[in-house]
């Protein structure tokens, strides 16, 4: 090798080609992308998240979920990852995606948490696996007018079994209108205030509460219900908030073969003070808090939920073939999306 | 023929083909002008070895067991996990990359290190900014970026040691004597070039002005994959140009071949980086030209082999005697078998089951460890008696070293892609449940943890070993310490 010069020059560039080709072109292609709308410029997508969410994805990071779950979905010729159902739902599980990500689904994401291996599943649409009613009222507050009633406090959200059905009905507008902001007061003992916290959904304008506390609910169910721990109808529904709380906090009493750690310094034991908040963890059998102690959030923890809540790429995009879209939809599109 | 009866110093390489007596003494100024900075980093790295060996351990042990310690926020795998990383690459692999490529540097230019206390310097800021950067990985400060979790007050500690090191060891290339420049200053120069391109790069481009989007996992990826190519590839690459020509005392077989790998190497590894995100949501084009690169990459696997291996022919029979000849060729073959891993995961039909499997761990373990690791091993059994002035004091040790190392890697690779392909296969079919993909690779995850068992053992025998040096408890002897007694035919030549 001559020269000393054109060697340090040489070095220089091999690398700046590969970052001109990886990083700066990229840049330029999809770098800057904005929204998709219709033509009235409603129904815009992807929005930015509520501060809550973004606030969960720090908790997210934190704790290095992102080393086990990706939130990407490759196209259906790549791999099937959009025909895979979820386990958790008993009937009608709903499926990973019914599209591919596409850049345009990450323009407010940031970081982008792509993921790199999957010990657990893949998160890019956890948020819509919700059920309806959880559907409906999305965990970040802005975007979407209001509709439906609010998130049902977890006593009152196991699937029915017929038993203690009219307890469910008393529980189901237990949301309280309490000031719709995300930033809810660190969970209170008093059972009044909680079921507003109850999965971190902020209160409902519409539903207008006889408002039996969840609490009040609870009773009868408990007495309804004596099977063990894990017992499907004990659960609440899968993938709604309590139920992430529940299973962040015990993923194998939801799950017997989850290989998640538990995240119980999310949460906090305390006395019940009165009546027990709506927002506690309804578990059963072992792992259960003891008589007169219950287990409720953090406000990490609600913010971690709400940001889960908030993973929905099931908005269709141009440039991206949706499986639901007929076929001819898009020969181009199956393309990565480029802009 | 009794060991005391083997020539001390190597019959000459490539690079100083004459060796008379004043060659030796300004040698071993410049190899004592070295001697505070590169003990310490050797030291730091040790100790980082040590640190991130354990928290693998637990990583490896919590994987299976997700119960084990899991209520306390410090200790959660999703800590652990990152700050073992972390510990590994800026920790132990990049203070021993950089302690043995300083002394390469000075030997090579065959000039004496000014001013080491600059270097010292560089290396506390360094190892500040490391202890900074696990700290706020536990406390949950990270960063969410893979390979980049420090968060931005450990990164720019970081790069300040970083600067004063990396400024020091190319200045040194105005001092130099003699102007061929030789392979091994090659990579070493490049390594010091591009590890602060990448890195304020990807600083820039993630932090001060972030991209959008999915760009950042791009931006990421490719820093990621530079830093294992670039960075940690050229220091290993460099260091096994230099060892295993002076071990056996024979010149490289060719130079030519050597300047076509460094060239094809420089040019198609920094485009590998979106190799990890096949058929992810970016524009095809990007993938593919990385899954090109990657198959282009073993264009430069092939010549480096080839000429190690042209230049090793013959002299196989050393690696029974030479610990770093040992160490220094396993990891070189390893380079090979880690590149070739790597084209086989970019292939779209395997990545449609392996790229979210284990295997992308066992690639990373093969890369990290197997090649780069065993290489600096070897370096430092070289290196550290020249600076200490003491052989190694027991073979036996080595020996347990390289086997347990060789031994655990071997099986961890083995466990983890064969636990991989099981759990990829599960994962690709969709009337399993999801579960069932990670139920079946936790037996090999526990096969895993049964090698890092061995890994451990191995890296204690060597800090062991290392501090005995280190205390001057060596062995006094005009030879180096040959892992078996050496009885040489007639006539041959054997260096340490």
């Amino acid at each position: 090798m001559k020269g000393f010069t054109p060697l340090v020059l040489g070095i220089l560039a091999t690398l700046g080609f590969s970052w001109l080709g990886l990083a700066y072109i990229p840049d330029l292609q999809i770098g800057h992308l904005d929204p998709q709308s219709d033509e009235e410029g409603t129904d815009i997508y992807p929005m930015p998240k509520s501060g809550m969410a973004e606030r969960g994805r720090r908790v997210y990071i934190a704790n290095g979920c992102f080393y086990c779950h990706s939130e990407q979905l490759r196209p259906d010729y790549a791999a099937s990852d959009i025909e895979r159902p979820r386990d958790a739902a008993p009937s009608a599980p709903p499926k990973w995606g019914d599209r591919r990500s596409a850049p345009r689904d990450y323009i407010f994401d940031r970081p982008a948490l792509l993921g790199k291996t999957r010990m657990g599943p893949d998160l890019a649409n956890i948020g819509k696996a919700a059920p309806a009613e959880e559907e409906a009222a999305p965990a970040q507050p802005s975007p979407g007018p209001p509709v439906a009633p609010a998130a049902l406090p977890p006593a009152a959200s196991t699937s029915p079994p017929p038993a203690n059905a009219g307890a469910q009905q008393n529980a189901k507008p237990a949301a309280q209108p309490s000031p719709p902001t995300p930033a809810a007061p660190p969970p209170a003992a008093n059972a009044l205030a909680s079921p507003a916290n109850a999965a971190a959904q902020p209160a409902k304008p519409g539903a207008q509460p006889p408002a039996p506390p969840a609490s009040a609910a609870s009773p009868p169910q408990t007495a309804a219900a004596p099977s063990p721990a894990a017992s499907p109808s004990d659960s609440p529904v899968a993938y709604s908030a309590a139920w992430h709380h529940q299973h962040l906090y015990a993923p194998r009493s939801l799950n017997l073969d989850s290989n998640m750690p538990a995240y119980k310094f999310l949460y906090q034991k305390r006395r019940v003070g009165g009546e027990q908040s709506a927002d506690a963890i309804k578990l059963r059998g072992e792992g259960a808090p003891g008589e007169g102690w219950e287990i409720v959030p953090t406000y990490d923890a609600k913010c971690l939920v709400a940001y889960l809540m908030s993973l929905n790429q099931s908005h269709p995009l141009n440039e991206v073939k949706s499986a639901a879209a007929p076929p001819a939809a898009s020969p181009a599109a199956a393309k990565p999306a480029a802009k | 023929m009794n060991p005391t009866e083997i020539p001390l110093k190597s019959p000459g390489s490539v690079t100083d083909l004459s060796i008379g007596e004043v060659e030796q003494v300004e040698r071993a100024l410049i190899d004592a002008s070295t001697r505070v900075p590169v003990l310490m980093f050797y030291a730091s790295a040790v100790v980082w070895l040590l640190l991130g060996t354990l928290l693998a351990g637990f990583t490896s042990f919590k994987l299976h067991s997700p119960d084990l310690l899991s209520n306390v926020a410090l200790l959660t795998w999703g800590r652990i996990r990152p700050a073992h990383l972390n510990v590994m690459l800026y920790g132990w692999a990049s203070n021993v990359g950089m302690g043995t490529a300083i002394w390469l540097m000075a030997r090579l230019c065959r000039t004496t290190l000014r001013h080491p206390l600059v270097l010292v310097t560089g290396g506390g800021f360094w190892n500040l900014g490391v202890l900074l950067g696990i700290c706020g990985i536990l406390m949950g400060d990270s960063t969410g970026y893979h390979w980049l979790e420090f968060p931005s007050y450990a990164a720019w500690t970081l790069f300040v040691g970083y600067s004063l090191i990396a400024s020091w060891a190319v200045l040194m290339f105005r001092f130099r004597r003699g102007d061929p420049i030789y392979i091994t200053q090659w990579y070493l120069l490049a390594a010091f070039l591009w590890f602060p391109w990448m890195y304020l790069a990807a600083q820039t481009m993630l932090f001060i002005v972030p991209v959008q989007g999915v760009l950042q996992a791009a931006v990421n990826w490719w820093y990621a994959n530079n830093l294992l190519f670039l960075w940690f590839g050229s220091l290993a690459l460099g260091t096994a140009y230099y060892m295993i020509p002076k071990v056996i005392g024979r010149p490289v077989y060719s130079y030519h071949l050597a300047a076509i790998g460094f060239w094809t190497y420089a040019f198609f590894a920094s485009w590998t980086g979106m190799q990890r995100l096949v058929d992810g949501p970016f524009p095809a084009w990007m993938i593919t030209a990385s899954i090109a690169a990657m198959i282009l990459c073993i264009i430069p696997v092939a010549t480096v082999g080839l000429n190690h291996h042209m230049t090793m022919r013959g002299y196989f029979h050393l690696m029974h005697y030479s610990p770093t000849l040992r160490f220094t060729v396993f990891g070189a073959m390893s380079y090979t078998a880690f590149s070739l891993l790597g084209v086989v995961i970019s292939l779209r039909s395997f990545a449609r089951y392996l790229q979210f499997s284990e295997v992308s761990s066992a690639y990373s373990h093969l890369g990290l460890y197997a090649f780069f690791s065993m290489i600096m091993f070897g370096a430092m059994y070289y290196i550290v008696p020249r600076l200490v002035g003491r052989e190694w004091r027991f073979a036996s040790l080595i020996k347990i070293h390289f086997w347990a190392s060789v031994y655990g890697i071997g099986l961890m690779t083995l466990m983890l892609i064969a636990g991989g392909l099981v759990q990829g296969l599960n994962m690709d079919n969709p009337t399993l449940p999801f579960t069932e993909s990670t139920q079946s690779v936790l037996p090999y995850l526990r096969g895993r943890s049964l090698s890092g068992i061995l890994m451990t053992v191995a890296h204690f025998v060597f800090a062991y070993h290392f501090l005995l040096m280190l205390l001057g408890l060596g062995r006094t002897a005009s030879v180096p310490t040959f892992l078996n007694p050496v009885n040489p035919e007639p006539g041959e030549m054997v260096a340490h």
